[in-house]
């Protein structure tokens, strides 16, 4: 086929064309690398393309899933965890007794809130050896409800909700206890907007590995007495990597 | 909506090394994405060496997904389908006989039972694309589903390029357009 005399559509500026053809997966070769060495340097381009790869992406629906074979998970363990060199220590859960000790765990509402999964990374950016840590806030079963990561352009810690929590019109807050000091307030937190939430850094500070993080439910507005008050949804602990 | 919530701790996890959490990703996510490849590839070991490549990028990269600019779905499932169009493209020449085209052909419309288990963005993309010429709707499946250049398009449709090109690019412009009304 060598006609090929038909206008390009005349309302598509080049650029917007060419992202679109990227996304669609219409380039050929050439093409194709020449977009990808544009993407890398080129934002409002990467911008363009990433919104058609949004409109696009739901048509995926209609491919029907294939299972592959359980061996290839085995070489992608061993591409991407060698043995020998586990990267993540897995966060013990808290220690029971604490918060028995505290009184909080007696009748907690645990069914509406089936688990919680926290991870807390502080590593300060102009420091390359800083500290990881990581800590995942588990109850016994369900699906995660929280995640956070730290941004370490905004030098806070943002929370991303992973699930679905009824808190009944309470207030869930997070919370800190460092050895045997009564829970530090981190503040409210918000599990159930699809939005982040941002802890600012100074409240991070002195944050170490064994310290215990947990959620709890608290009246509208958070803890009035500075102590968790609600039941306690989650806790785990902090874990240096 | 859990899912995707949960997807979305499981690359933070995964980001901070967290290799059960990768395991849980994978289980969740490995069927979507070894479909998209294998549609677009066909050949099965080669498939599972992009799905292969595919993961060894998301657990490498885990750190630089950003919930902001796209879903954890749609941020994966690019990933694959643009491996496996680079393998494609790799290929000297792909092999394709009249009855792959015609059973390609046949593939590309959405049958009720996709649509069924298809999420709501997915039939109102479904939708938006019924609303087009039936040649211009089916030429965009092609090229997205199976990672045709628009040459090799047109050369299977008996058009020329440019009207392909046409055809793809206004279509997808009134389908853009359809879901934003």
């Amino acid at each position: 086929m060598t006609d090929d005399l038909t206008p390009r559509p005349p309302e598509l500026p080049d650029d917007e064309a060419l992202a679109l053809d990227y996304a669609l997966g219409a380039l050929d070769r050439e093409a194709r690398l020449a977009a990808q060495l544009r993407l890398a340097r080129d934002p409002a381009f990467r911008a363009e393309v990433e919104g058609w790869q949004a409109t696009l992406a739901p048509l995926d629906d209609e491919i029907t899933g294939v299972a592959p074979p359980a061996s290839l998970w085995d070489r992608i363990a061993a591409e991407t965890m060698p043995s020998g060199a586990p990267r993540f220590v897995a966060a013990a859960p808290a220690r029971p007794s604490l918060w028995s000790s505290l009184g909080l765990w007696r009748g907690l509402a645990m069914a509406s809130v089936a688990a919680v999964a926290v991870l807390l990374a502080v590593r300060p950016a102009p420091e390359p050896q800083a500290q990881l840590l990581v800590a995942t806030l588990a109850s016994d079963k369900g699906a995660a409800l929280l995640t956070a990561t730290y941004d370490a352009s905004r030098g806070a810690v943002i929370l991303t909700p992973a699930g679905k929590a009824q808190a009944d019109g309470r207030t869930p807050e997070l919370w800190v206890i460092e050895g045997d000091n009564p829970p530090r307030s981190l503040g409210t937190i918000d599990i159930d907007a699809p939005e982040s939430h941002t802890i600012p850094a100074e409240r991070l500070k002195g944050l170490k590995p064994g310290s215990t993080l947990a959620i709890s439910l608290e009246p509208a507005g958070g803890s009035k007495t500075g102590a968790p008050t609600g039941p306690v949804v989650a806790t785990g602990k902090l874990t240096g990597i | 909506m859990s899912g995707a919530a949960n997807l979305v701790a499981w690359l933070n996890l995964a980001a901070a090394g967290d290799a059960p959490a990768f395991r849980s990703l994978y289980d969740a996510t490995s069927a979507k994405l070894f479909g998209i490849i294998l549609r677009i590839l066909h050949e099965r070991g080669e498939a599972e060496d992009v799905l292969q490549e595919v993961y060894t990028t998301v657990w490498r990269k885990a750190a630089e997904f950003d919930a902001s600019r796209a879903s954890p779905v749609t941020w994966m499932a690019t990933i694959a389908r643009n491996r496996a169009i680079d393998r494609l493209r790799s290929r000297a020449s792909r092999p394709s006989s009249p009855l792959e085209a015609a059973a390609d052909v046949r593939d590309e419309r959405a049958t009720a039972e996709d649509l069924m288990v298809a999420g709501d963005e997915a039939r109102r993309v479904t939708a938006a694309l019924a609303q087009l010429d039936t040649r211009h709707a089916a030429a965009i499946r092609s090229t997205y589903f199976e990672g045709l250049t628009y040459e090799a398009l047109a050369e299977r449709e008996g058009v020329p390029v440019g009207t392909l090109k046409s055809w793809v690019r206004r279509g997808l412009i009134r389908m853009k357009g359809e879901l934003s009304a």
